[in-house]
C-alpha cells in the first residue's frame, strides 16, 4: 500500500518529519518498505499541450506530436502512447529534463523524425509502476509551468507492507485512524455532500438477498446521467500517488473511494441488467459467465454470484462480468457496496484461480459499516466530478446486523503478561483512542465493544497486544527469565549427530548440505535399486527433479561430487549426515531416518612437495566407516555386497553389531558416466539409527600391563584368493591366551612368490598380565599359528 | 725428572692442538691418560724416586695430568661443537617450504550457525527438541491457531504430501508436539528444516529455521525481549541492539518481530539493511491461548513465549554470504571458506 503524506494530512494533522512519521508507524507494526520523496530527482518537465498528432512516416506504432511547453516553438515529440488526444495536457520533459532513476532526455533520431523531448508515463516519473500511457493532466492545467507540483511530485509516499490480520490499515482512513490515536488528535473524515434526487432509488431498481450467510450486506445506489470526462487535478495527484494512473472521473471515484476507506466498490452499467434488479444469491451448478478479464468461469454452488433477473453478473467480492462492465456509453451506473463473508470470498477465489484486489480485501474482513460510508462517498464525488443525479436512499439488504464482539481486559492480567507496569487510565485510554467503546467497567477490569473494522480482536490477548504497541514495546521493560530445568530429553539425537559431524570433521571430511528431495530419475541413474523408487512424493513439486522426499542420500552426494568436478575441485571427501524418508502403509507419516554417506574421490592427501599424493582407495572409506561404528560403540562386519551401485569386487555391506546398516564401496563404472563423473568415487551410506539407539557405553579402564610385550612377525605364502582377514582370524583362534593382537603389515604378491600365491606379512603381539615371556612362550604359540594356517590354507612359511 | 713431565705436556698439548676429529681424540687421550699411557709411566717413575723428592715429583705428574685431562676435555667440547654445526648446517630446512597440514574438514556454515544459536540457549537452560520434516496440517497450521481457512496459510506456500500431511512451513509444529508430552515447565530450542514453495535469490525451497519456546509460571514479554536481547549481544557481539516491532502471527499474540542494529553499518544505513539501519532477524510473541487451549495447557496458570529465526539468513549475515544459492549448491570452495 502507497501512502501519501499529503493526502494522510486530510484526515489527521502530522506536524512530525517523514523520517520520524516512518519511524513512528514501525513501531506501530506498520512495515516500511521504502520511503520515497517523489520528483526529487526530476527536473525539466513542464505542463505541455499537444498540439497536433500525425502518423510517423516509418513506424506503425509512433506518432509525431507537436506540443507546446509555454516557451519557445512547439516541440517535435515522438512518441509511442495511444491514450492521448489533440489539446490534452500532458507532462513533457525537454531536452537536458531528468527523469526518474536518473534517465536523461536528450534530442534523438527515432526512425529517421527528430525528437526534442518526452511526453510522459507515471513510472517514467517515478509515480509507482503504470506504463499504459500518458499522464493526461487537469484540462485546467496552465500550459508552460513545472509539471511537478501539479503531479504530485512535492509529496512523500510511505509503502507500507499491510499485516494479513490487519486489513483496515489498507486504507487510507485506516493509516489516518492509527496515527490519529498515537499522536492523540481527531481523525477527520470527509463529510458527505450529497443532493439526492427525489426520486428513490427503489422506483429504478431492487436488492434481493438471497444468501445472507454469506453476503451479511449489500448496498446499492443508482447514479443516472453519469458524464464521463476526465478527473480533476487534485484526485489525479494522489491516484499517481498511490500508484494508479488515472482513466476517467467514474474509474478514478470507485480506485479513489476506495483506497480512501479500503472498500471495494463495483459498478454496473444499469441498463445492462436485465431488468434492472440485482439478486445476491449461490450460484446454480454449472452456471456460467465472462469475467472482466475475458475468462469464462463456471460455477457451483458454493460460490456467491451478483446476478440480475437472468444470469450472474459478478463473482461477488472478485470480478465483474463483462456483460455489465461501465464503457463510452454508460449513462447509468448501479453501484455496489457490500460486506461478504471471508471464508466464503477465499475458497471462491482459490477455486477460480481469481485473485484480485477486492477478493484480497474482502478475504481480510471489510468492515460492514464502512460499506455505507464508501458507496455515499462515492456517489458524492460521482456528483461533484460526473455531474451524476443519485437516486434517493441506499438500496439496503442488511437483515442482520454483523454483531460487534465484546471483551474485557483485566488490567492486571494486561501488565502481568507484559512484564510491565501500564496504569487502568492509560490502558483504557489507549483503546478508547483507537475505537473500542466502554461498555462496562470496574476497578480491575473493563469491557470493551471492538470497532466494525478490527477483525482480529476476539479476546483478551488481542486488547493487550494493543495496549502493548501503544505503550510501546520499546518501553516494556527487558528482563532475563530463569529457566527451570526438566528431566526428560526431546532430541538426544541432536547431540550425538553433532559429535559425529565434529568427529567427521576432524578426520579432514568436508559436510554438504543438500535440499532433502529427489526424483525417480535421480534414483534411477544412481543405480538403486526399485525400492527406493517408494518415496514420499510432493503434490505441488517445484519441478520434476524434486518430486520426492530422498529415500537415500547417494544421489544428493554423487550429485556435489559431478558438481565439483566440474568446477574443477578433483580431490574431494565429504559427507552428508541428515534423514531419508520412506513412506509407511501403517501411519499418517511417513519413516524420518537419520544417515550418514561419505563420498570420497581423487587424492587421499593434499598435493604436497615431498612426496606425491596417494588415491583414495576402498580402505579409506573401510576405515571410516570402522571408525563411525567403532565411535558408537559397536562391532563391525564387512561382507560382500552385490549392489549393482558398486563395481564388483568392490562392494561391501555394512553390519554393526551384526545388524546391516549399510553398504559402501567402489561406485560402479556405468552409474560413474551416467552421473558423467570422469574419476572413480567411493561412495558410503549408512542408516544411523541403530547406532543412536545403543545405549551410551563408557569406555572400561583396562590395567596397563605390568610386563612388556613380546613381538613376533611372520610371513606365509597363501593362494592370492585367501582373504587375509581370515589369516588374521585363523591366526588369532590359533595363538592362545598370550596373543594380544595380529595386524597385517604387508601383502605381497609378485616375482619373489610363486604365480597364483602372495604373501602375507602378519605381526603379533604377544603379552602376560603377570610375567615377562621367554622366548619358548612365543615360540610355541607362533607354531601352533603356523600349523593352523598350514592346515586351514595351505600357507607355507616365506 | 720435572724434565721428563714437562716433555710429557709438550708432546701432548701439541698433539691435542692438532687433533681433528673426536676418534682421533679418544686415541690421544689413551695414549697419554690411559692405563698403559705416558702420565702412567711417569707414575712408575715415581716408585723409584727418592722419598724427599717424591711429593715434588708426585705434584708434577699430577699438575701435567690435571693439564692434559682438560686440555682434552676443551678439546673435545670444540670438536663436537663443531660436528654438531657441521651436521645442523647439513640438515637444515628451506623454513619457507609450506607446512604439512593435517587435512582440514568442514562442517557447513549452517550447522556451525546452528551450533552456535543452539548452544547459546543451552546456557541458558533451554534444550533441543525435533521433529518431523513431513508433518501433518493438524501440527503445521490448525493447532497453531491456523485454521484452514486462515489468510495466513496462503503465505505460506505449503508444499503437500497428501491431505492432511504437508512439508512443515515452519519449525513451530514442534512447539505442540513437546507441549504435548510434558507440563510445564517448557523451555526448548528447535533447530530443523523447513519448506516452502519458492526458490529464486533470496529464497530457497529447503531453509532452516530455530525455534525457541518458554512456558512457564509468570513468563513475560519483558522476559521475552530479555532473552532475545542477550542472545543478539551474544551472538552478533555486545554492541548489537535489539528492537521489537509489532508483527502478526496467528500462533502468538501480542507478536513482535526483532530487529538488529544493522551489522554493516552499525545503524548508519546501507544497502544490506535497506538504509535503515536495522535488519529483521526474527518473529516472536507470547504464546496465543488458543494454541495453549490445543496443547491442553491452562492460559490463567501459565503464560509462555516463542520466536523463530531464519538460519540461513543470519548465516549470510554474519558470513557476508551474498545469495542463498551458495549454501545448498555445495561448492567445496564455497564450503572450505568456513
Amino acid at each position: 500500500m502507497r501512502i501519501s503524506l499529503n493526502w494522510l494530512k486530510d484526515y489527521v494533522d502530522i506536524d512530525v518529519d517523514a523520517d520520524q512519521l516512518a519511524e513512528d508507524m514501525t513501531m506501530l507494526g506498520l512495515e516500511i518498505e521504502a520511503v520515497e520523496q517523489l520528483g526529487a530527482d526530476i527536473t525539466n518537465v513542464f505542463v505541455g499541450r499537444i498540439l497536433s498528432i500525425e502518423p510517423h512516416p516509418d513506424a506503425d506504432n509512433l506518432v509525431v506530436c507537436k506540443t507546446d511547453v509555454g516557451h519557445g516553438e512547439p516541440l517535435q515529440i515522438i512518441c509511442g502512447a495511444k491514450n492521448m488526444k489533440v489539446g490534452d495536457k500532458v507532462p513533457t520533459a525537454v531536452v537536458g529534463a531528468k527523469l526518474a532513476g536518473g534517465f536523461e532526455i536528450t534530442k534523438r533520431k527515432m526512425r529517421g523524425v527528430d525528437s526534442y523531448g518526452m511526453m510522459c508515463a507515471a513510472d517514467e516519473l517515478g509515480l509507482g509502476e503504470d506504463h499504459s500511457g500518458l499522464i493526461i493532466m487537469d484540462p485546467a492545467t496552465p500550459v508552460g509551468r513545472d509539471a511537478k507540483p501539479y503531479l504530485g511530485l512535492d509529496d512523500v509516499v510511505f509503502e507500507i507492507e499491510v499485516l494479513p490480520n490487519r486489513g483496515d490499515w489498507a486504507s487510507m482512513i485506516g493509516v489516518a485512524r492509527e496515527l490519529a490515536a498515537r499522536y492523540g488528535r481527531p481523525l477527520h473524515v470527509p463529510a458527505i455532500k450529497l443532493q439526492e434526487m427525489a426520486t428513490p432509488a427503489s422506483q429504478f431498481s431492487s436488492v434481493t438477498n438471497e444468501a445472507p450467510v454469506l453476503c451479511p450486506r449489500y448496498i446499492g445506489r443508482v447514479l443516472n446521467g453519469v458524464k464521463v470526462g476526465p478527473s480533476p487535478d487534485w484526485m489525479c495527484k494522489r491516484l499517481l500517488a498511490a500508484g494508479q494512473r488515472p482513466i476517467n472521473n467514474v474509474v478514478d471515484v470507485t480506485n479513489y473511494v476506495l483506497l480512501e476507506t479500503g472498500h471495494p466498490l463495483h459498478a454496473f452499467d444499469y441498463s445492462l441488467l436485465a431488468e434492472h434488479r440485482v439478486i445476491v444469491r449461490r450460484a446454480k451448478p454449472g452456471e456460467t459467465m465472462r469475467t472482466l478479464d475475458g475468462e469464462a468461469r463456471t460455477l457451483t454452488d458454493q460460490m456467491l454470484v451478483i446476478a440480475d433477473a437472468e444470469r450472474p453478473q459478478a463473482v461477488a467480492g472478485i470480478m465483474g462480468g463483462e456483460h455489465s462492465e461501465v464503457g463510452e456509453g454508460t449513462t447509468t451506473v448501479f453501484l455496489e457496496s457490500a460486506y461478504f463473508d471471508p471464508v466464503s470470498i477465499r475458497r471462491t477465489s482459490r477455486a477460480l484461480g481469481l485473485m484480485t484486489e477486492s477478493s484480497q480485501r474482502f478475504q481480510r474482513g471489510a468492515d460492514p459499516e464502512m460499506a455505507e460510508y464508501a458507496i455515499n462517498r462515492a456517489a458524492a464525488l460521482m456528483q461533484e466530478l460526473a455531474s451524476a443525479e443519485v437516486a434517493q436512499g441506499l438500496l439496503d439488504a442488511y437483515p442482520e446486523p454483523v454483531p460487534r464482539r465484546e471483551v474485557t481486559l483485566r488490567y492486571d492480567r494486561n501488565n502481568a503478561l507484559l512484564g510491565a507496569h501500564v496504569p487502568p487510565d492509560n490502558q483504557r485510554k489507549y483503546l478508547t483512542d483507537l475505537g473500542f467503546e466502554v461498555v462496562n467497567e470496574s476497578p480491575d477490569t473493563c469491557t470493551v465493544r471492538v470497532p466494525t473494522w478490527r477483525h482480529d480482536v476476539a479476546e483478551e490477548a488481542d486488547l493487550i497486544e494493543e495496549i502493548a504497541r501503544f505503550h510501546g514495546y520499546e518501553h516494556i521493560p527487558v528482563t532475563v527469565p530463569s529457566v527451570r530445568p526438566i528431566e526428560v530429553r526431546f532430541a538426544p539425537e541432536h547431540d550425538a549427530l553433532a559429535a559425529l559431524r565434529r568427529l567427521l570433521v576432524g578426520y579432514g571430511l568436508t559436510e554438504v548440505c543438500n535440499w532433502t528431495f529427489s526424483s525417480d530419475d535421480a534414483v534411477r541413474n544412481c543405480g538403486l535399486e526399485d525400492a527406493y523408487l517408494d518415496m514420499v512424493r510432493l503434490e505441488n513439486p517445484l519441478s520434476e527433479r524434486q518430486a520426492a522426499m530422498r529415500s537415500s542420500l547417494a544421489p544428493g552426494i554423487l550429485n556435489n561430487v559431478a558438481f565439483n568436478i566440474r568446477h574443477g575441485s578433483n580431490d574431494l571427501a565429504l559427507f552428508e549426515i541428515g534423514p531419508v524418508y520412506r513412506p509407511r502403509a501403517d501411519r499418517e507419516l511417513p519413516d524420518e531416518t537419520p544417515g550418514l554417506a561419505i563420498a570420497l574421490s581423487g587424492a587421499a592427501e593434499d598435493r604436497y612437495w615431498s612426496r606425491a599424493p596417494r588415491a583414495v582407495d576402498f580402505h579409506d572409506l573401510k576405515g571410516l566407516a570402522e571408525r563411525v561404528i567403532e565411535h558408537f560403540g559397536a562391532g563391525f562386519e564387512f561382507t560382500v555386497s552385490e549392489s549393482a551401485l558398486f563395481q564388483a569386487g568392490q562392494g561391501a555391506n555394512i553390519a554393526a553389531d551384526g545388524e546391516v546398516i549399510g553398504r559402501c564401496g567402489r561406485i560402479h563404472p556405468h552409474v560413474l558416466r551416467s552421473l558423467d563423473i570422469p574419476q572413480d568415487v567411493y561412495l558410503l551410506e549408512l542408516n544411523l539409527d541403530p547406532l543412536l539407539r545403543l545405549p551410551q557405553r563408557y569406555s572400561q579402564f583396562q590395567s596397563i600391563p605390568a610386563f612388556p610385550p613380546s613381538l613376533r612377525d611372520m610371513a606365509v605364502v597363501v593362494d592370492a584368493e585367501v582373504p587375509a582377514g581370515a589369516i588374521c582370524e585363523a591366526a588369532r583362534r590359533a595363538g592362545g591366551k598370550l596373543l594380544q593382537r595380529v595386524e597385517i603389515f604387508d601383502i605381497y604378491e609378485g616375482k619373489q612368490v610363486p604365480a597364483g600365491k602372495k604373501s602375507v606379512a602378519l605381526g603379533f603381539v604377544f603379552q602376560s598380565p603377570d610375567r615377562t615371556l621367554i622366548d619358548a612362550d612365543t615360540e610355541k604359540a607362533c607354531d601352533k599359528i603356523l600349523r593352523a594356517l598350514k592346515h586351514a590354507y595351505q600357507a607355507e612359511l616365506r | 725428572m720435572n724434565a721428563d713431565c714437562e716433555a710429557v705436556r709438550q708432546a701432548a698439548m701439541e698433539e691435542i692442538d692438532a687433533l681433528e676429529d673426536l676418534r682421533a681424540l679418544e686415541e690421544s687421550r689413551v695414549r697419554f691418560l690411559g692405563r698403559k699411557g705416558r702420565i702412567a709411566a711417569l707414575m712408575r717413575l715415581l716408585g723409584e724416586t727418592s722419598p724427599e723428592d717424591r711429593p715434588a715429583l708426585g705434584k708434577a705428574i699430577n699438575e701435567v695430568k690435571e693439564a692434559l685431562t682438560s686440555a682434552l676435555e676443551a678439546r673435545k667440547q670444540e670438536l663436537e661443537a663443531r660436528d654438531l654445526a657441521a651436521r645442523a648446517a647439513a640438515e637444515a630446512v628451506d623454513l619457507s617450504l609450506p607446512g604439512r597440514r593435517p587435512r582440514q574438514g568442514h562442517m557447513h556454515v549452517i550447522n556451525q550457525v546452528i551450533d552456535d544459536i543452539v548452544g547459546i540457549f543451552v546456557e541458558l537452560g533451554f534444550q533441543v527438541a525435533a521433529g518431523p520434516d513431513v508433518e501433518t496440517e493438524y501440527y503445521n497450521f490448525d493447532s497453531l491457531n491456523t485454521p484452514s481457512d486462515h489468510p495466513a496459510r496462503d503465505s505460506h506456500d505449503t508444499f503437500f504430501v497428501k491431505p492432511g500431511v504437508v512439508l512443515r512451513t515452519h519449525t513451530s509444529p514442534v512447539q505442540m508436539r513437546v507441549m504435548e508430552r510434558t507440563q510445564p515447565p517448557v523451555a526448548i530450542v528447535v533447530p530443523g528444516r523447513t519448506y516452502r514453495v519458492d526458490n529464486d535469490a533470496s529464497h530457497s525451497p529447503m531453509f532452516y529455521q530455530i525455534e525457541g519456546l518458554l512456558v512457564d509460571h509468570g513468563v513475560t514479554f519483558a522476559d521475552l525481549k530479555g532473552t532475545l536481547a542477550l542472545f543478539v549481544r551474544r551472538f552478533f557481539g555486545p554492541d548489537t541492539k535489539a528492537r521489537f516491532r509489532p508483527h502478526f502471527f496467528p500462533f502468538t499474540e501480542p507478536s513482535a518481530e526483532m530487529d538488529i542494529s544493522c551489522s554493516v553499518c552499525r545503524g548508519a544505513g546501507c544497502r544490506v539493511c535497506k538504509h535503515s539501519g536495522w535488519l529483521e532477524i526474527l518473529g516472536c510473541g507470547m504464546v496465543h491461548p488458543n494454541v495453549f487451549g490445543y496443547a491442553g495447557y491452562d492460559y490463567e496458570t501459565y503464560t509462555g513465549y516463542a520466536f523463530g529465526m531464519g538460519v540461513d539468513r543470519i548465516a549470510m549475515l554474519r558470513h557476508a554470504i551474498s545469495s542463498i544459492s551458495f549454501l545448498y549448491e555445495n561448492d567445496v570452495r564455497f564450503l572450505e571458506q568456513f
